[in-house]
Order: C-alpha cells, then sequence, then structure tokens
C-alpha cells in the first residue's frame, strides 16, 4: 500500500479571531467525514485582536492537528504561505481563505480530482459548474470580476478559467518550487503563482467552488485595486 | 509557449505583414474596389471585431456567472452548529 497522503491546510490570519474557529471545525469536519489526514497551519501577523489566543484554545480543542506560528507584524500574504510551507510535515499544501468564502467541503473534491491524473495541483473555479458560482455579488462586482479574469485570460493565457481564484490544492514540492520564483504581492500573488506554474509545465485540474463573499467584514474593491490589477498583469505578462 | 509555437507565430506573423503590405501597395492586382475600399480598413476591422469578440465574451461570462443562495443558506446552518460545538470543547466563539 502507498504511503498515506497527508494535507497541510495554511491559514494565514491577521484578525480573524471571529472567523477562525468555525473554519477550523468545518475543515476538521470535512477531512474527518471522508477520513483524510491532515493538518492546519496558522500563520498569524501579530493580529491586535489576539487571534492566537483563540489558536491556542483550537489547539487544545483539536488536538495535534493545529500548528500555530507567530509573526511580529502584518508582513503579507505571500510571505505568509512561504514561512507557512516550512512547518508543512504532509505531501500536499491547501491554500485558502479563512474568512468563509472557500468551503472546505470542496477539498474532499479536490482531493478526488488529483487522484485521478496525479495533478500538481487542482484550482477551484467560480465559474463552471452546476455548484460553481458566487453569493452576495451585485451586477458591478460580477463584472469587475469578470472582465479582470477576461482581461488576465486574453493577455496570459494560461488556460485556467479562475486565475485569481486563490482556494487550490498544491503537491507540496511543486508550491515549493514555485513560490520561490513569485514576486508579486496581494491581489497578483495567486495569478502569478498559476501562471509561473503552467509555464513551468505543471499539470493543472479545476473543481467547481461556490465563493460566498465576507459573511463578516467587508471585502474592498476600488479603482486602486483595479489599477493594481491591470500593473501585475501587465508586469506578468513582460516577465513570461 | 514552446520554441516551436514560437517560431510558428513569428513565422505567421511576418507572413501576414508581408502580404499586407504587397496588397496595400497594390502590387498584387485586385479590383480597385477591393483595393482602394476594403485593404485600407481591414487592420481596423481586425481591431474592432477582437474588441466585439471579448465584449460578448463579458456579456456572456456575467449573463451565466451563477449565482449559489443555497450555498450562503447551508454555510449559515453550519456555522450555527459549529458554535454549539466549540463552545462545548472550551473554544471562545462571539
Amino acid at each position: 500500500m502507498a504511503p498515506r497522503n497527508k494535507y497541510s491546510v495554511i491559514l494565514p490570519t491577521y484578525n480573524e479571531r471571529k472567523n477562525l474557529p468555525i473554519i477550523v471545525w468545518l475543515l476538521n469536519d470535512s477531512f474527518t467525514k471522508n477520513g483524510f489526514e491532515y493538518e492546519i497551519i496558522i500563520v498569524d501577523d501579530a493580529s491586535p485582536d489576539n487571534t492566537a489566543e483563540i489558536a491556542r484554545q483550537l489547539q487544545t480543542a483539536f488536538p495535534n492537528r493545529i500548528i500555530l506560528k507567530q509573526r511580529s507584524g502584518k508582513l503579507g500574504l505571500g510571505t505568509a504561505y512561504v514561512h507557512g510551507l516550512q512547518f508543512a510535515t504532509g505531501n500536499f499544501v491547501i491554500i485558502m481563505d479563512a474568512d468563509f468564502s472557500h468551503h472546505p467541503k470542496f477539498i474532499p473534491d479536490m482531493i478526488r480530482v488529483q487522484s485521478t491524473k496525479d495533478y500538481d495541483i487542482v484550482t477551484g473555479t467560480r465559474y463552471s459548474g452546476k455548484h460553481g458560482g458566487v453569493y452576495g455579488w451585485d451586477l458591478k462586482r460580477k463584472l469587475v470580476s469578470k472582465g479582470a479574469n477576461i482581461f488576465a485570460d486574453t493577455v496570459l493565457r494560461p488556460g485556467v478559467s479562475d486565475l485569481t481564484g486563490s482556494f487550490r490544492l498544491y503537491k507540496k514540492d511543486v508550491l515549493e518550487k514555485v513560490i520561490t520564483k513569485v514576486q508579486s504581492k496581494g491581489y497578483v500573488f495567486q495569478m502569478e503563482l498559476m501562471v509561473l506554474a503552467k509555464a513551468m509545465g505543471y499539470s493543472v485540474a479545476e473543481v467547481p467552488i461556490s465563493f460566498v463573499d465576507r459573511v463578516y467584514g467587508e471585502s474592498k474593491l476600488g479603482s486602486s485595486e483595479i489599477a493594481e490589477y491591470a500593473t501585475g498583469v501587465l508586469s506578468l505578462w513582460m516577465r513570461v | 509557449m514552446t520554441r516551436a509555437q514560437q517560431t510558428v507565430s513569428i513565422g505567421l506573423l511576418f507572413a501576414s505583414t508581408q502580404l499586407y503590405l504587397a496588397l496595400f501597395l497594390q502590387l498584387i492586382p485586385l479590383p480597385s474596389i477591393i483595393s482602394e475600399e476594403i485593404i485600407p480598413v481591414l487592420p481596423l476591422w481586425a481591431l474592432v471585431s477582437f474588441g466585439s469578440y471579448l465584449l460578448a465574451k463579458l456579456g456572456y461570462g456575467v449573463l451565466t456567472f451563477n449565482d449559489v443562495p443555497e450555498a450562503h443558506a447551508e454555510l449559515m446552518k453550519e456555522i450555527d452548529l459549529a458554535r454549539e460545538d466549540l463552545r462545548t470543547k472550551g473554544v471562545e466563539v462571539d
């Protein structure tokens, strides 16, 4: 029998005191129901709301499942993944948002799809499938999202329908190799990761996911975010 | 993009520019209606068509953008369930 797969979920947190226990609960529920081995690595950027305290309570509630790594300040999402990756003991890594916009119930789907053809990466897509889609987006938000995706798709032609999505399963060694080459931060980070992985010849599969927009708190999308995104796509275009 | 694809695309680009230039400079004889009325506006036509294609794709994409209210309803129920269970496990939840 092949050695058992283990899945490491990296959750970067900043002021997620409310969300963290529930997402951990949902993750545990989804993994244990399906009999998968897992661990959760929480990378907390010194949240003022003391997210770390909640994380320690969770360590007691879910023994041997949760690794807490604290950093001294808000150092950003990209470096949080690099940091968390050092402590991952699984052979697969899952990256997702900690705010319920990504539901752990899709992880078993991703794992099943991954095993069909031993894919290097499985990415969630909001743009296809019966269960794929969004909740809580108005027409403007959909227009901007779709427009941004078509723009990136036309310029970069990655062959992936949801380039900016951030709910993904990676083989750990693949993520380790790709992440060292990523230069951008923020919105562009996920996109660059995918475009680089594709350029390096890794295989990618897609799974439809539903995206429930921030249940607590606001997600921001203004003209400065759009400008940041556009320059990010173009700089990637020059590089790959 | 592989090297082979790159070579083919550069070749195609070069060949089509040459062909267009030959047509534009009327080096290849064509009826005057084609060479005077159609050939000069061909690049503009291509640009507008490409733009329309992208706009149509955008419109279609937004129209078929799925809404998943049931995913939200399900999540809300699960959050309540999680809260109750977490309290019994000694985790603070608001």
